[in-house]
C-alpha cells in the first residue's frame, strides 16, 4: 500500500483543496490567491510528471516568495486577513513537499482550517452546506489513505456515514458548550468589519455585512411605566459633519455654548440605567433626557456624557420626556447642520426638486421623501453590497438597498440638499425586555441611526427613515422576530391564494424563514442567547450546562455504540429456530443436544429416555429433516414443524423419571 | 434395490462374525466407487471380507499375495515373445479383474506397491507404450498389516488417500469368537458362496447414489468439518479438496444405503473415520480416536 | 472466557505482549482490544483546539459548529476503531517444521462471523500483513518469524491492528497463541558422503535379502560405494557412473553421532544432512545419537522422527 504514489487519492485531495480554496479567492487579495492556485496546479501537474515537482533549493524560494507576498499584502501578520491568507500559503507549500503519509495529514489538517476561516467571511447556510461537503470530501480523503483501496466511493459512503452518525453529537455539544465572550484584546479587529456597536463617525457605504452582535450594551429598569416601544430611542452621538462618504461629528459640534433647555410635555419617565463597561464616554439617555446626575453633563447636541471611567460598569439615575420642544437655532449651528460635501449632483438635486415640488411646509417634504422610501421599491437588509463611491448617490438610485444607517444619511442629505438643517443622530432602539427582571435589555444589535431635522417652532424633530421602509424595525423589542416573524405568521394560513405565483412565494417565504431561523438559533446563537435559550429549558447556569454536555454525550456514546456494534449474526433459517425451541424443550427436561450431534442422533437419544414422546419427536425429527436436508423443502412441511413443536408437551413427571434414567 | 442391498448385508454378515459396521462400510465404499483398505493384524479376516465381497457382487475376482520379491509385472503383466506370430504378445496380469484383493500389500516394494496405486488411480495400464483399459467397475480391495511388522514396506503417505476408504476389523467379541469356533471354516462357507447381484445392478446403484440429494445446510456441516481439520493442531495437514469429495461421496452411499435421498450430518458422521482417518493420521490406526475431536467440535447447526 | 484478576487487568505486559498463550481461538473483545490516538490523532486534536481557538476569538459560531463536528468526529473514530477489530476471531492453525536459519512460517486463521465487513486489518509479527475481510468470511495469514536455533521455536506475541478508518486511532490486540513449530538443525552446506560403514547391522537381525531391483543410473558423487560403479558404462567411455538400486539394497545405513566430527551442533547438522540425503536416495537407515537409537526404515514418517530426534537433542 503506498499511500504517496496512489494517484486517485492525490487527485481526490487536490480537488477537495481546490474546493476548500475556492470562496475565499472573493476576499483575499488577488495577487496571494493567484500564488495558491499556481501551486495548486502545480502539484495537480505534479501528480502525472513527478519531476516537474520543485526541488529543494526551489521550494526555498518558493516559501520565501510567499511570505514577502503575504507581508507586502497585509502589512502584517495577525488578524482575520493575514491569519487566513497564511494558512493558504502555508497549505499550498505543504502541497509541493509530501514526502510521508504524515505530510498528507498535515495537509488535510491545514485544509480543515482553511475551511473554517471560511465562516469568518461567510456565514451563511449555503457555505455551512458548502464546507460541511468539501470536508467530507477531505474525511474521505483520509479513509482512503488508511484503506487498502482507493475506491472513491467506498471511501465517500463512509465519510458520509460518519458525518451522519457525529451530527447529533455535534449538536448537542453545540447546544451545551458554554460562550464565553472573547476578552477584546484577542480581538484583531477587522477595519472592514462593524460591530454594530457605536462609533464616533459612521460610513454606511463601506460595511457590506452588519455584524449582529448580541453583545448587551445597557440595560433600563423604570421605576413606572414602560413607554412605549416605538418610542425608545436611545439617544448616542450626533454627526452633523459628512465629507459624503462618512458621518461624524463636526470640529466644534457639541462643544459650543450649553443646550438651550427644551421644553417638555407629557409624561415623566424615571428609570435607572446600567451601561455595561465601552470605550466611549457615552451615556444612552431616552430622548429627550430631563433630568441627570451630577457626574453626567449634556452637550448642545443633547448626548449625554459622563465623567466617571467609562469601561467600568456605571448606573446613573435619569428622567426623560417623550415630548420635548428645542426651540431656536443658533447661526452656527444651521450652518453646521445644513453642511455639504460639494455641489449636489444633478441627478439628486432633480429628485429633491421633484419631492419639493408643491411642498410648503418641512413635514411635507419628510413625508415625500418617505413615501419614496417606501414606493421606490427601497428595502432593508443587513448585507447590502459595498458602495465605495459616491455611497448616498448609489443608495439613493441603484442599489435602493441597506440598513439603518444608508437610511439616516440618505434622508439627512436630501433634507441639506433642500436646505433644511438636518442631523444624523446615533444610538439605540428599542430593547428587550426581560420579563424576569422586569428591566429593558438593549443589546449592541439594537444599534440605530436615524435623523433629526430642524423644524421653526418645533425644533428638532426625531424623524427615523429606516420606519419608513422597516417599521418592524421600530416598533417591536428585538427585531429578528419582527423582521421575519411576520412572515412566519403569515407562511401557515395563507394557502389557497392563486396559483403557483404564491406557491413561489410561499417558497420565498419558507426561505426566508429557513433564513431567519439560521441567523437566530446558529449564527447569533452567543453567549447571551445560550443562556436565554437554555434557562427557558431549566438549564441555568454554567454547571448546569457542563452537566448536561457530558450527559449528552454520554447518552450519544451509549446509543450510538449500540448501534455500530451491535453483532448482526448471520441471519438463522427458519427450521433451525424451530429446531431451537426443540431442543430448549428437551433441555428442560434434562436433554442437551450435543454440539456435534445429528437431528436423528439426538432423536434416538431422546426415545431411549422418553419412549411415550417416541411419535412426537420422530415427528418433528422427520419434518425438521426433510426441510433442512431434503431434496425439495416446502413451506408446508415449516409450519407442520411449527406446529408438532408447539404442541409437544411434556408432562412434569417426566423430568424426574428422565433423571432416574439417567443414574441408571 | 434396497432389499437387494440389505440381502446382501446380511448374507455378508454370516459369513463375517459381529462385523456389521466394517461390513457396511466396505459395501458403501464400493457404492460410490471406491478402493477399500482394510488394516490390521493377521488373521482376523481381511481376506475373508474381501472375498465375500467380491463373490456376493458378482464380479470376477483375483487376489495378488503381496511378496517381497513381486514384480510389477506379476501384477499388470508382461510381454512375452509368441514363438508362432514372431510378435510379442500381451499376457494380461492379475489386475485385469474386476475386483482386485491385493492381500499384504505392504510386503512388497514400494516399486510394486506403486504399480498398483497407479493402475488404480488411472483406470488404466501401460505397458510398453500401449494404454490398455482396466475392466468396469473396477476395485480394489488392499489389505495391509500395520507397519511396524518387521520387513514391510508401509504404503507412502502420499498414496493412501488414492483409497477412499480405511477400515480396521478388530477382534471379533465373544459371541462372534464362540461361534467361529463352532462353526464350520469360512473357507468352505465361502466356496458355498453364489452371487447375489450382477454388475448392471451395480452400476444402477452407483447411479443413484450419485443422485443422492445434498442440501446447503449439509455442505456447511462439511465444510465445517474440513475447515476444522485444517486449523485444528490434532492434525499435521488437513484434509484436501479431494478428500472433502470423497467424504462426500461415502456419505452418500451411505444415506442411500439406508434407503435415504438426502444426506443427513450422521451419514457424514458414519463414514468420517473410515475416510478420513488415514488422511489425517497415516501412521495411528484407531479412526474413531483420531476423529473424534472433529465428532466432537464441529457443530452440525 | 475466565476473568482475569484485577492485578493481571492492570499489568502493563498485558497491551504489548499479550496475555497468556492460550490453545483455541480468541475472540478479540473489549478485554483484548486497546486503543490509543496514533501521532495523526494527536495532531487532529491540536487542529480541534486550534479551531475552538479561532472561534472563540471571533466568537463565530460556525467556526464552534465545524470544530464540534471535528471534535465530534474524533470521538465516534473511537468507536469505530474498536468495531474495525470487535468481534474478530484469530485462530492458530499449523506450522510446518523449517530448518534452522529459515523463515518458521505460522499460520493464523481470521475468522469474521459478524455482518460487519472489516477494512486493512493488519497482523504483524516479523512481517505485516493486511487484510480485508467480508462480513460472514474468514482469511488466513502466514507470518513468519526467523528462526536460529534448532530445537522448538515458539512464536512471540502476534499483534492485530488497524488505522482504519480515518488513522486518528490505532486500535490493537496483541495476541499470543501456544504457536510453536519445530526447527530441525540447519542441514550440512558442504557435500558430505553418507557413512560407509554398516555398524549396525548385525544387531538389526534382519537377513540380508538381495533385491537387486535395478532402477538406474546416476553420475558419480562422492562416497558412492565403488560396487555401484557401472563399470561397464565407464568401460564404453560414458563417464562415472553408480547404479540405483531402488527401495534397499538389503543392508542398512547406520548414521552414528560418533562418525561425525565437530561441535556438536555441526554434528547434528551433518547428521541431518546424512538423514536427507539417505532419505532422498531410498536407502533404509538408521540413527544413533547419544541416547537415542532409531532402528532402520525409511519413508516420510521415519525422516521426520530422525530430525526430529536430531531436532530436539
Amino acid at each position: 500500500m503506498d499511500v504517496l504514489t496512489n494517484r486517485t487519492l492525490f487527485v481526490f485531495l487536490l480537488t477537495a483543496i481546490g474546493l476548500i480554496a475556492l470562496p475565499h479567492s472573493s476576499h483575499l487579495p488577488g495577487p496571494l490567491v493567484i500564488f495558491f492556485f499556481v501551486m495548486l496546479i502545480w502539484r495537480f501537474m505534479g501528480i502525472w510528471y513527478p519531476r516537474w515537482l520543485p526541488g529543494k533549493i526551489l521550494l526555498y524560494g518558493l516559501t520565501f516568495t510567499g511570505l514577502a507576498l503575504l507581508y507586502q499584502q497585509h502589512l502584517g501578520w495577525f488578524g482575520r486577513d493575514p491569519g487566513t491568507s497564511l494558512f493558504m500559503t502555508a497549505l499550498s507549500l505543504k502541497l509541493m513537499e509530501i514526502k510521508q503519509q504524515r505530510d498528507i495529514y498535515l495537509i488535510a489538517y491545514l485544509a480543515f482550517i482553511v475551511a473554517a476561516s471560511q465562516f469568518l467571511y461567510e456565514q451563511s447556510m449555503f457555505m455551512a452546506v458548502y464546507i460541511v461537503f468539501v470536508c467530507s470530501v477531505l474525511l474521505a480523503a483520509m479513509i482512503m489513505i488508511n484503506g487498502r483501496q482507493a475506491n472513491i466511493k467506498a471511501s465517500l459512503k463512509k465519510a458520509m456515514a460518519i458525518l451522519m452518525q457525529v451530527l447529533p453529537l455535534t449538536l448537542i455539544i453545540f447546544v451545551f458548550f458554554p460562550r464565553v465572550e472573547a476578552p477584546r484584546w484577542l480581538l484583531f479587529e477587522d477595519p472592514n468589519r462593524a460591530m454594530t456597536g457605536l462609533k464616533d463617525s459612521m460610513e454606511p457605504g463601506s460595511i457590506s455585512d452588519l455584524g449582529l452582535s448580541d453583545e448587551l450594551a445597557f440595560r433600563v429598569k423604570f421605576t413606572g411605566n414602560i413607554p412605549p416601544v416605538a418610542s425608545l430611542y436611545w439617544r448616542g452621538p450626533v454627526f452633523s459633519y459628512t465629507d459624503g462618504k462618512r458621518w461624524m461629528q463636526g470640529r466644534h459640534q457639541g462643544t459650543g455654548m450649553k443646550p438651550s433647555v427644551p421644553e417638555f410635555n407629557g409624561d415623566a419617565y424615571r428609570y435607572t440605567l446600567l451601561m455595561e463597561p465601552q470605550d466611549m464616554p457615552w451615556v444612552y439617555a431616552l430622548d429627550m433626557p430631563a433630568g441627570f446626575p451630577g457626574e453626567l453633563f449634556q452637550n448642545s447636541d443633547y448626548q449625554m456624557l459622563t465623567r466617571k471611567e467609562p469601561d467600568k460598569r456605571n448606573e446613573y439615575q435619569l428622567t426623560s420626556l417623550l415630548q420635548y420642544n428645542t426651540g431656536l437655532l443658533q447661526e452656527d449651528e444651521r450652518v453646521r447642520n445644513t453642511q455639504l460635501p460639494g455641489a449636489v449632483s444633478p441627478k439628486i438635486r432633480h429628485l429633491i426638486t421633484a419631492l419639493q415640488s408643491g411642498t410648503q411646509l418641512t413635514e411635507q417634504l419628510v413625508g415625500n421623501i418617505m413615501r419614496h422610501f417606501r414606493e421606490e421599491g427601497f428595502s432593508y437588509t443587513l448585507r447590502p453590497p459595498l458602495m465605495e463611491t459616491n455611497p448616498i448617490e448609489t443608495f439613493l438610485f441603484e442599489t435602493r438597498t441597506g440598513f439603518c444607517s444608508h437610511y439616516a444619511a440618505a434622508f439627512v442629505y436630501l433634507m441639506r440638499a433642500a436646505k433644511v438643517p438636518a442631523r444624523v443622530v446615533t444610538g439605540y432602539q428599542g430593547g428587550t425586555l426581560n420579563e424576569v427582571g422586569g428591566f429593558l435589555e438593549i443589546r449592541q444589535a439594537d444599534a440605530h441611526a436615524w435623523a433629526e431635522v430642524w423644524i421653526k417652532d418645533r425644533g428638532w424633530v426625531r424623524y427615523d427613515p429606516t420606519a419608513a421602509v422597516a417599521p418592524e424595525r421600530i416598533d417591536q423589542t428585538s427585531y429578528f422576530q419582527q423582521q421575519f416573524g411576520d412572515e412566519l405568521a403569515q407562511l401557515v394560513p395563507r394557502r389557497n391564494l392563486q396559483g403557483s405565483f404564491e406557491w413561489l412565494k410561499t417558497t420565498r417565504e419558507l426561505w426566508r424563514s429557513l433564513d431567519y431561523s439560521w441567523q437566530r438559533w446558529v449564527i447569533n446563537y452567543h453567549s447571551a442567547n445560550q443562556l436565554t435559550f437554555l434557562a427557558s429549558l431549566g438549564i441555568a447556569g454554567l454547571n448546569k450546562m457542563i452537566y448536561w454536555l457530558i450527559a449528552g454525550i454520554a447518552v450519544f456514546t451509549a446509543l450510538l455504540s449500540g448501534y455500530l456494534l451491535r453483532q448482526r449474526q448471520k441471519p438463522k433459517d427458519k427450521a433451525l429456530q424451530l429446531y431451537a425451541r426443540f431442543c430448549k424443550k428437551m433441555t428442560a427436561r434434562g436433554l442437551v443436544i450435543r454440539a456435534g450431534e445429528g437431528p436423528q442422533d439426538f432423536a434416538g437419544r431422546i426415545n431411549l429416555v422418553f419412549p411415550e414422546l417416541a411419535g412426537p419427536v420422530d415427528r418433528i425429527t422427520g419434518l425438521f429433516i426433510r426441510y433442512r436436508y431434503g431434496k425439495a423443502p416446502t413451506k408446508e412441511d415449516l409450519s407442520l414443524l411449527k406446529e408438532a413443536i408447539s404442541e409437544l408437551r411434556i408432562k412434569k413427571g417426566y423430568s424426574a423419571k428422565a433423571k432416574s434414567r439417567f443414574n441408571f | 434395490m434396497h432389499t437387494l442391498i440389505n440381502q446382501l448385508l446380511s448374507r455378508a454378515d454370516h459369513i463375517i462374525l459381529g462385523k456389521s459396521l466394517q461390513v457396511r462400510l466396505a459395501v458403501c465404499c464400493l457404492f460410490c466407487k471406491g478402493h477399500l483398505l482394510i488394516e490390521d493384524i493377521p488373521g482376523v479376516g481381511k481376506t475373508t471380507l474381501a472375498h465375500t465381497l467380491a463373490i456376493l457382487m458378482g464380479m470376477n475376482y483375483q487376489r495378488i499375495q503381496f511378496t517381497s520379491d513381486l514384480l510389477p509385472s506379476d501384477i499388470i503383466g508382461a510381454s512375452i515373445f509368441d514363438v508362432d506370430n514372431h510378435t510379442f504378445k500381451f499376457h494380461p496380469g492379475p489386475i485385469f479383474n474386476q475386483m482386485v484383493l491385493a492381500d499384504e500389500i505392504n510386503r512388497s516394494t514400494p516399486k510394486s506397491q506403486s504399480a498398483l496405486l497407479e493402475a488404480m488411480e488411472e483406470q488404466q495400464v501401460t505397458v510398453e507404450g500401449k494404454t490398455y483399459p482396466l475392466p468396469t467397475p473396477f476395485f480394489v480391495i488392499a489389505t495391509q498389516n500395520p507397519s511396524h511388522q518387521l520387513g514391510t514396506f508401509p504404503l507412502p503417505e502420499s498414496q493412501l488417500d488414492r483409497f477412499l476408504m480405511r477400515i480396521e476389523l478388530g477382534y471379533p467379541d465373544h459371541q462372534a469368537e464362540r461361534e467361529l469356533l463352532k462353526g464350520s471354516s469360512r473357507r468352505s462357507l465361502i466356496e458355498k458362496l453364489t452371487a447375489h447381484m450382477s454388475a448392471e445392478q451395480l452400476f444402477v446403484i452407483q447411479q443413484k447414489v450419485i443422485d443422492v440429494h445434498v442440501s446447503d445446510a449439509l455442505l456447511d456441516y462439511l465444510q465445517g468439518i474440513i475447515a476444522y481439520t485444517r486449523i485444528s493442531s490434532d492434525y499435521a495437514a488437513g484434509l484436501s479438496p479431494r478428500a472433502g469429495i470423497a467424504l462426500l461421496h461415502a456419505a452418500k452411499a451411505w444415506a442411500y444405503m439406508a434407503n435415504r435421498d438426502a444426506v443427513l450430518p450422521e451419514d457424514v458422521q458414519a463414514v468420517l473415520p473410515s475416510v478420513a482417518g488415514h488422511r489425517l493420521k497415516p501412521g495411528s490406526h484407531d479412526s474413531q480416536a483420531i476423529v473424534a475431536p472433529i465428532l466432537e467440535n464441529v457443530p452440525v447447526f | 472466557m475466565n476473568a482475569l484478576s484485577l492485578k493481571d487487568r492492570f499489568r502493563l505486559s498485558r497491551f504489548f505482549r499479550g496475555e497468556k498463550p492460550v490453545d483455541g481461538p480468541i475472540e478479540l473483545n473489549q478485554r483484548r482490544i486497546f486503543i490509543l490516538p496514533s501521532a495523526p490523532g494527536f495532531g487532529f486534536v491540536i487542529l480541534i483546539f486550534l479551531l475552538l481557538l479561532i472561534s472563540f476569538v471571533y466568537n463565530n459560531n460556525l467556526a464552534y459548529l465545524l470544530t464540534f463536528l471535528l471534535a465530534s468526529i474524533f470521538f465516534v473514530t473511537i468507536l469505530h476503531s474498536y468495531q474495525s477489530l470487535s468481534g474478530l476471531v484469530l485462530q492458530q492453525g499449523q506450522s510446518a517444521p523449517v530448518f534452522a536459519g529459515e523463515d518458521a512460517v505460522f499460520e493464523v486463521l481470521i475468522y469474521n462471523q459478524t455482518a460487519t465487513a472489516r477494512t486493512q486489518v493488519q497482523l504483524s509479527l516479523e512481517n505485516t500483513l493486511s487484510f480485508d475481510i467480508a462480513a460472514f468470511s474468514n482469511c488466513q495469514a502466514r507470518l513468519q518469524s526467523r528462526t536460529s536455533r534448532r530445537g522448538w521455536h515458539h512464536a512471540n506475541t502476534i499483534t492485530c491492528f488497524s488505522y482504519y478508518p480515518l488513522g486518528l486511532f490505532r486500535a490493537w490486540s496483541p495476541l499470543r497463541f501456544n504457536l510453536k513449530t519445530l526447527v530441525y538443525p540447519k542441514p550440512w552446506q558442504y557435500p558430505l558422503p553418507l557413512p560407509q560403514t554398516l555398524s549396525g547391522a548385525a544387531v538389526s537381525g534382519i537377513t540380508k535379502r538381495g533385491v537387486d531391483d535395478f532402477a538406474g543410473v546416476q553420475t558419480y558423487y562422492p562416497g558412492a560405494s565403488i560396487k555401484s560403479i557401472h563399470w561397464k558404462a565407464f568401460a564404453k567411455q560414458q563417464g562415472l557412473l553408480v547404479k540405483q538400486y531402488s527401495g534397499t539394497q538389503g543392508s542398512e545405513l547406520w548414521l552414528d553421532y560418533d562418525e561425525t566430527s565437530g561441535s556438536v551442533e555441526e554434528r547434528l547438522s551433518q547428521l541431518c544432512r546424512w538423514v536427507l540425503d539417505a532419505e532422498q536416495q531410498g536407502l533404509i537407515y538408521g540413527l544413533i545419537i547419544p541416547g537415542i537409537r532409531l532402528s532402520p526404515d525409511h519413508g516420510k514418517t521415519h525422516q521426520l522422527n530422525c530430525l526430529e530426534a536430531l531436532a530436539l537433542f
